[in-house]
């Protein structure tokens, strides 16, 4: 496959997202225990940390997949999920955290796709049903990302017909049809075969090239190293160190995080 | 997963209730037609009875006119109407030859209905028809969609606590059995010891034979019983010999007699027995709901049919002149409450 | 049915076969011999035609009144009853069981209770029970009214007008089928993965769109088989119809049975006839519907009959050609 190197569509701003004192748990166990994060216009944030640390809920906080029960995130200032009333924060309707979520893009571990819509659908669906383009803009949007992620002559195949690596460029190209200033990725080469790792990782780090914001949650040591701007490693529901990969991977202040690095590497 | 409402989901939902309210009312409009009611018109002045019988009965034509001194009794609500609504228990088997579908295969004919057709007439009354299951029809007597049942009803004494009765016709029954078949029965219950007898759920001859099989059982004998859904399901268990006779109304049976007489599972009549018990002629009767003002001219009409001739000419037509009554009765003395 | 074809021919072969294994690769394999399977095929066979010769032969069918009654319309009106109890039920059945279904799946405790005792109660009811008690629901009400509960009602209306027979039938056996359908959908909404929703959800699509779009065409899968399982229950359901007064297919022959005694067995015989093709076209319909459903759920969809056959009858020929070259 090639992934061709277009720049991401002028419209697009890249978004700034703020992760402020989020605490998450449920009953009595912490998941997130306080993180705060901030993320600048097109930076590349790796997160790692070993399974159960909190990071793919930090990452579904950040939609509002999941809400915190103290904190809050915004993106480019805009509170997500909730509105400030006095002293306190409401959580917002469902159809106002929608319309948030139309403009946040997220990739699952499991791709997710919708196997009853062919390929196009799938990418053409969510611009036409949040009102942002007519069917035709749509379509035409779906047949140039899937172009961009190295699928053109599949738009008409259901997923189910596709590897799971060509799925998830699919998804990929899903999130994009948004026009989304950030894109969250949740594990997006867990569930895949590791001959399938490299298209998928091409494809974001496409994306990475293009001044997107993107939050990447992933245990691809090496990609990490080759792309992101930040590596925020979280152990425990807390942020325990962040920094340019080559401070963070390279040379770890914590115990924790060369204990973590050790076992993966 | 959780589904929340909200409020256009509510909306939507509510629409859609409209919407099923709509195509509700859509088939009230349109569902009239294939209700199975009949309301037959004759050409005024006259009442023709024993049509599309099959071969029960001779089409007679019979004039008839209102007599204004007995429409004048009627209720208030029924006159003005100008309707009266008279239910038959036919279904969904029919009853020949009291009730049951015509030889057209369409229209209910019958002994019972076009009695009902002749006292309507003579109460200046248009006549409309409807079927009903037998425990529905007594339903609808007391619901008020019914005005009179004439479904060869039996006046029993229980049923005066809720109904009232003009009667009409003898209520004799027989026991029909195979022709093949050794069973008589000469009124007395004995003949009954180590059979299998079938009885219509819910009616006077049911009840008269469970007293037999009581008394039987008190001797340290054994009288079956076993009820079915319909008449055809019915003859089906005769002919295979699961039962060895049925006890039912007497003009039904001699129907079935007529009818079956050509086939190889050919039948006959085994005895007969008066619907009231050993001591009392027993009688069908037009039902009315208790109070409804409906008894008295309704036997005022069925007497001047008998005293005019028209009543006999109708027995005849049907072949039922050996049950005739000499008069109409309001509340005749029926089955005792305590003769079982 | 002598030898299976296939043995016969692939005598000379195996016979070649115990000469020096020059060109092993390229030796054709002698199939398993089934005795057994061709013995059993043809007791089978022997029994049907017996059985189809008894149904043809026996006097008791008397197929010549089948003959007479089968397109008589006493039947054909009935029949007709039937259709259009079923269908208006099984329509209104359906949407009352999504509607049942989401409130059993939503947030708020008193719809799910609520749904959950409906279903309880019409599932615990039996249908007869159910048309009677509607039957005679005028003798209960008189009147219906739309109004505030213990308010001022907003407008009433006899019920007894509203209420024709065929109303109370499909009422009775939409409100009865609900219940089963409520199930049903729930089965189906829950079959779902929770992925689906989750992504649905991700990508801001509206509520509404979510259900349509994602969630119910995917539920239609696990939906269609059941539902038109209860469909044809449904069908044979309205036989229950003449506690409403209403003669459907098998209550035109019932009272067409008591007319004329003589032909109660092929009148038995018509109405199975009809309940067959019923459930023939409704599993021809269901066929289709479930393959429309199927798309991307398998990576190929189920070949139609007709190219089941079109392939067999290629199939056939390419054996014959194979056969006959050897």
């Amino acid at each position: 496959m090639t992934a061709t190197t277009h720049r991401a569509p002028a419209d697009t701003e890249a978004a700034t997202v703020e992760i402020h004192d989020v605490h998450k748990w449920y009953g009595t166990h912490r998941v997130l225990d306080g993180v705060d994060l901030t993320v600048r216009p097109g930076e590349v944030t790796v997160i790692l940390g070993p399974s159960g640390s909190g990071k793919s809920t930090l990452l579904r906080v950040v939609n509002h997949l999941e809400r915190p029960e103290i904190g809050h995130v915004s993106i480019n200032g805009e509170l997500i999920g909730v509105r400030r009333q006095g002293e306190r924060l409401k959580e917002l309707s469902e159809r106002a955290i929608l319309t948030q979520r139309s403009r946040i893009g997220f990739v699952f571990q499991n791709f997710n796709l919708f196997p009853h819509l062919t390929v196009l659908d799938n990418v053409a669906a969510a611009p036409v049903a949040t009102g942002k383009l007519g069917k035709p803009e749509a379509v035409e949007l779906a047949r140039e990302l899937l172009g961009r992620v190295g699928l053109a002559d599949r738009t008409g195949a259901y997923p189910r017909q596709l590897s799971g690596g060509q799925q998830q460029r699919v998804a990929i190209a899903r999130a994009l049809a948004l026009r989304p200033g950030v894109i969250l990725f949740d594990e997006p080469t867990s569930a895949l075969d590791p001959e399938l790792v490299g298209e998928v990782l091409a494809v974001i780090k496409d994306l990475a090239t293009s001044r997107t914001t993107l939050l990447i949650v992933t245990h691809e040591i090496g990609f990490a190293r080759e792309i992101a701007d930040r590596v925020v490693f979280i152990d425990g529901g807390r942020i325990i160190e962040q920094g340019p990969p080559s401070e963070v991977l390279d040379k770890p202040r914590h115990e924790r995080t060369r204990d973590f690095l050790s076992k993966v590497l | 997963m959780s589904v929340h409402f909200t409020r256009r989901s509510l909306i939507r939902g509510i629409t859609a209730a409209t919407a099923v309210a709509t195509l509700a009312t859509g088939l009230a409009a349109c569902g009239g037609d294939s209700d199975a009611a009949t309301t037959t018109s004759d050409n005024a002045g006259t009442v023709t009875v024993g049509r599309l019988s099959n071969g029960a009965a001779e089409e007679t034509t019979l004039k008839v006119s209102e007599v204004k001194s007995i429409s004048a009794q009627l209720p208030d609500a029924i006159r003005k109407s100008g309707k009266l609504v008279i239910g038959s228990g036919t279904l969904p088997s029919g009853s020949p030859p009291l009730g049951f579908v015509g030889s057209d295969q369409k229209t209910l004919t019958g002994s019972e209905i076009d009695l009902a057709r002749l006292v309507a007439a003579v109460l200046g009354l248009e006549s409309e028809v409807k079927r009903f299951t037998w425990e529905n029809l007594f339903v609808g007597i007391d619901s008020g969609k019914v005005n009179v049942g004439f479904s060869n009803i039996t006046d029993t004494e229980e049923r005066k606590r809720k109904y009232e009765f003009a009667s009409y016709r003898k209520d004799d029954l027989a026991f029909e059995t195979l022709k093949s078949s050794k069973f008589a029965f000469d009124g007395d219950y004995e003949a009954l010891a180590g059979k299998t007898v079938s009885v219509g759920a819910g009616t006077n001859q049911e009840r008269i034979l469970l007293g037999w099989k009581d008394k039987l059982e008190e001797e340290g004998k054994k009288l079956t019983i076993k009820y079915f859904q319909d008449n055809n399901s019915l003859y089906l268990a005769l002919n295979s010999g699961k039962i060895d006779a049925y006890l039912g109304p007497s003009p039904n049976l001699a129907y079935h007699v007529t009818q079956t007489e050509k086939t190889p599972d050919a039948t006959r009549i085994a005895g007969q027995y008066s619907g009231a018990g050993a001591s009392l002629q027993g009688l069908i009767a037009a039902t009315a709901k208790k109070d409804s003002g409906l008894a008295e001219p309704l036997a005022d009409a069925i007497n001047h049919l008998i005293d005019n001739g028209q009543y006999a000419k109708w027995l005849a037509a049907w072949n039922l002149s050996s049950d005739a009554v000499t008069k109409s009765e309001v509340n005749p003395p029926g089955l005792p409450l305590d003769n079982s | 049915m002598s030898e299976p074809p296939g043995a016969t021919v692939t005598l000379p072969e195996a016979r070649a076969a115990a000469e020096p294994p020059k060109a092993v690769t390229a030796q054709r394999v002698l199939p398993l011999r089934r005795p057994g399977r061709w013995i059993a095929t043809a007791v089978v066979l022997v029994l049907a035609a017996q059985f189809v010769h008894g149904l043809v032969s026996n006097p008791f069918y008397q197929w010549d009144r089948f003959g007479y009654w089968f397109l008589r319309p006493a039947i054909l009106d009935g029949l007709l009853i039937t259709l259009e109890v079923t269908v208006y039920s099984a329509v209104l059945g359906l949407a009352g069981g999504i509607l049942l279904a989401l409130a059993r799946l939503s947030g708020s405790p008193v719809l799910r209770a609520v749904s959950w005792l409906y279903v309880w109660a019409f599932r615990s009811v039996p249908l007869i029970v159910v048309l009677i008690f509607l039957y005679n629901f005028s003798a209960l009400y008189k009147t219906l009214s739309v109004g505030v509960p213990f308010g001022p009602a907003f407008f009433s209306f006899d019920e007894s007008k509203l209420a024709t027979d065929m109303v109370i039938a499909v009422v009775g056996l939409s409100l009865h089928e609900a219940a089963y359908a409520a199930e049903v959908v729930r089965g189906g909404i829950l079959s779902v993965d929770q992925g689906q929703h989750e992504a649905a959800s991700a990508l801001g699509l509206p509520k509404g769109y979510q259900f349509r779009k994602v969630v119910f065409p995917q539920a239609l899968r696990s939906i269609v088989p059941n539902y038109v399982n209860q469909l044809i229950g449904l069908i044979k359901g309205t036989s229950l119809v003449f506690y409403v007064s209403l003669l459907d297919l098998f209550g035109a022959a019932q009272t067409m049975g008591s007319t004329y005694p003589g032909d109660i067995v092929p009148l038995l015989l018509v109405v199975t006839v009809w309940y067959l093709v019923l459930t023939s076209v409704v599993s021809v319909v269901q066929f289709y519907v479930e393959r429309h459903y199927a798309r991307g759920a398998t990576r190929s969809l189920p070949p139609t009959p007709l190219q089941k056959l079109r392939a067999g009858l290629a199939g056939l020929r390419v054996r014959i050609r194979q056969e006959a070259a050897v």
